[in-house]
């Protein structure tokens, strides 16, 4: 069955990528406007125009660019950026785990708060946990996370002076030796603590603002879950034997209040995806989020579809993650 | 009964949520018992609920500056005054400041309501319609139409939607018109989805047996007796809508996509004031403060209505 449904999700992905590539190729060559001039930089003559147009097949017929563009999209291949003049794939190596450690952070952030507060506001129902909880999933539906991020800023940078206000680790200073890219681990693999500590204190103002949309949805999931157990009548015979009520709410309830919000892991990985593209430019941290929305600034066309792709893909490959994680939480299930 | 706020239903606001088949709203429509009860319901939602009212009135007062916005406004949100007052702090005269090139930034934020309502009407006009067609004619043909169409539009939905937008609107082009394509694109899933479940409900109901045996049967029978049942439940998705495409509008305005300045559209305005954040707080502060308040505000109406059409979440 496992199987069956891996086969099945992956059958789906092919297509999905497929569709995603056909629109993106398909809208960008139907919009007029010319790649190779953007390339080529508006002081190129017309020579060097039509020398870029045929290096990079521009002058083929669209399906025959088509069928390049995705060959080499199947080799990891998602041509050069016309910005950094550098393979996107090199450029995507070197932003990703920027983005994978301040993501990593913020759902860690998210899961941590949003499950107690979750279900402390259910127990405590209408009492001020069940306040908190409230402002919480609805503002956090409702603030856009780059004005949050901004105000962040201006407060604990701009008047508190508590926080840096952004980059992963002070100017001038050299990263830890490379590993996985990531500062935290990294600077520890190197036995760097005071790196270790810089790094961190880089990470919190970012890793919060990005984490407060995915606390809403979490503590949401978990309020509206626990409310629905604690109603069954398995609930009510626990409490009538006379087991005592922190046990029927961790023994009893909370396991089977969490389904809903396993299933809202897939919606909370959307929201830190699509918020990395809003906050990373906030607070110049170097992700693929901030890579992208640089590349679409400058019209740089293969590095805009590229980092579109490969976040298209890391969010369906987690989602698929996220139902075989179901599969062995309910068994109930089945695909 | 205030005891469910819009907080209290985790339904609607999650995408997760929306893949549930649509509730038993239907039934209002068809018995005159029910009928009452959606106005007990809605009395409940206006007074009971004060939260319920607050998002009533920040709507209404949102439609109002949309369409008299540039009436009221005390400025022209585009004259600038770069000798006299730029980044003035907010005083009587600029209630809320001025911003670096000296224009008034209220007369800006009020003008600012009505590209946001345009973008929102626009957008979810095409949803709505376009989903709509798509899901009535997967839910009423069934077998392979639907299931070609309805994998069709699982295919859009396999995305996080703001970066499927971002990818859209990158392709087509840096203008506001083209980031309205982009948001359509990814809005019209959600209704074909949410259309096509109530026609499957709708159909095994016994009133539609009824017009059937009397002969009616295809465009007319879906138009005059289905489509109309599953109104309800489009209209509460749109109202949570509304506030989602002015959100997303504006985080795409601000990362360069979208209206460009001197556009007052709020997530433009914000793009610029990013760079003056340490001398000007109020240039940021006042255009998030409109767009949080104005998606807060549609987020709870369309929770409270639906709290207050769906007989079903009085009872939890």
């Amino acid at each position: 069955m496992l199987v069956r449904l891996i086969v099945r999700r992956l059958i789906f992905l092919i297509f999905v990528l497929f569709g995603l590539s056909l629109i993106t190729f398909g809208l960008s060559h139907i919009i007029p406007g010319d790649p190779a001039r953007l390339m080529a930089g508006p002081r190129a003559g017309k020579s060097a125009v039509e020398k870029i147009r045929e290096k990079y097949g521009l002058n083929d017929p669209l399906p025959a660019q088509y069928v390049t563009y995705v060959r080499n999209l199947s080799h990891g291949d998602f041509g050069t950026s016309f910005t950094t003049r550098r393979p996107v794939s090199e450029d995507l190596k070197r932003y990703l785990p920027a983005t994978v450690e301040l993501g990593a952070i913020a759902f860690v952030m998210s899961t941590l708060i949003g499950i107690p507060l979750g279900i402390l506001s259910s127990v405590r129902r209408d009492k001020l946990p069940d306040h908190i909880a409230r402002f919480v999933s609805i503002s956090g539906l409702a603030l856009p996370v780059f004005w949050l991020a901004i105000m962040a800023q201006f407060v604990f940078f701009g008047r508190l002076g508590w926080l840096p206000d952004g980059a992963r680790i002070p100017i001038g200073m050299d990263p830890p030796p490379t590993v996985t890219g990531m500062y935290t681990i990294d600077s520890l693999i190197s036995g760097d603590w005071e790196l270790f500590r810089l790094s961190l204190v880089h990470l919190i103002m970012p890793a919060t603002v990005l984490a407060y949309g995915s606390l809403a949805v979490v503590t949401r999931m978990v309020r509206g879950g626990m409310l629905e157990v604690l109603n069954q009548d398995y609930i009510r015979t626990a409490r009538a034997k006379g087991i005592a009520p922190q046990a029927v709410i961790f023994g009893h309830a909370v396991k089977n209040a969490m389904l809903p919000t396993v299933t809202s892991l897939g919606l909370q990985i959307g929201l830190l995806l699509s918020g990395a593209f809003l906050v990373e430019i906030v607070f110049s941290w170097p992700g693929i989020g901030r890579y992208a929305v640089e590349a679409i600034q400058r019209l740089d066309y293969n590095a805009t579809m590229a980092t579109t792709l490969v976040i298209a893909l890391i969010f369906v490959l987690m989602n698929l993650v996220v139902d075989i994680l179901y599969l062995f939480l309910d068994p109930r299930i089945a695909y | 009964m205030s005891r469910e706020t819009a907080v209290g239903t985790e339904s609607a606001v999650a995408p997760v949520v929306r893949e549930m088949p649509a509730p038993a709203v239907t039934s209002l429509t068809a018995t005159a018992t029910s009928q009452s009860q959606v106005r007990r319901n809605l009395r409940r939602f206006l007074i009971g609920n004060k939260l319920n009212l607050i998002g009533l009135i920040v709507v209404v007062l949102f439609l109002l500056l949309a369409i008299f916005g540039q009436v009221f406004a005390p400025y022209s949100p585009y004259a600038q005054d770069i000798t006299g007052s730029k980044l003035l702090a907010p005083s009587l005269s600029h209630p809320m400041g001025t911003d670096e090139l000296g224009r008034d930034l209220l007369s800006r934020v009020m003008t600012g309501t009505r590209i946001s309502l345009q973008v929102a009407v626009v957008v979810l006009g095409f949803a709505v319609v376009f989903g709509t067609l798509v899901g009535s004619v997967a839910g009423y043909f069934g077998g392979i139409v639907d299931e070609v169409l309805m994998r069709f539009t699982d295919m859009f939905l396999a995305f996080p939607a703001l970066i499927l937008a971002i990818a859209i609107a990158a392709s087509l082009g840096r203008e506001l018109h083209w980031t309205m394509v982009a948001l359509a694109t990814v809005f019209w899933p959600w209704y074909a989805r949410l259309v096509r479940g109530q026609i499957l409900s709708i159909r095994e109901r016994d009133f539609v047996a009824a017009a059937e045996s009397i002969g009616l049967s295809g465009p007319r029978l879906l138009a005059r007796h289905i489509l109309p049942n599953a109104v309800s439940v489009v209209i509460i998705q749109l109202t949570l809508d509304v506030g989602y495409a002015i959100l997303a509008t504006s985080s795409l305005s601000f990362i360069g996509l979208g209206a460009q300045p001197p556009s007052p559209e709020w997530g433009t305005m914000m793009s610029t004031a990013r760079n003056y954040f340490r001398e000007a707080w109020w240039y940021t502060t006042f255009p998030g403060l409109a767009l949080t308040l104005t998606v807060f505000a549609f987020n709870v109406l369309g929770d409270g209505l639906q709290d207050a059409l769906d007989p079903r979440s009085g009872r939890r």
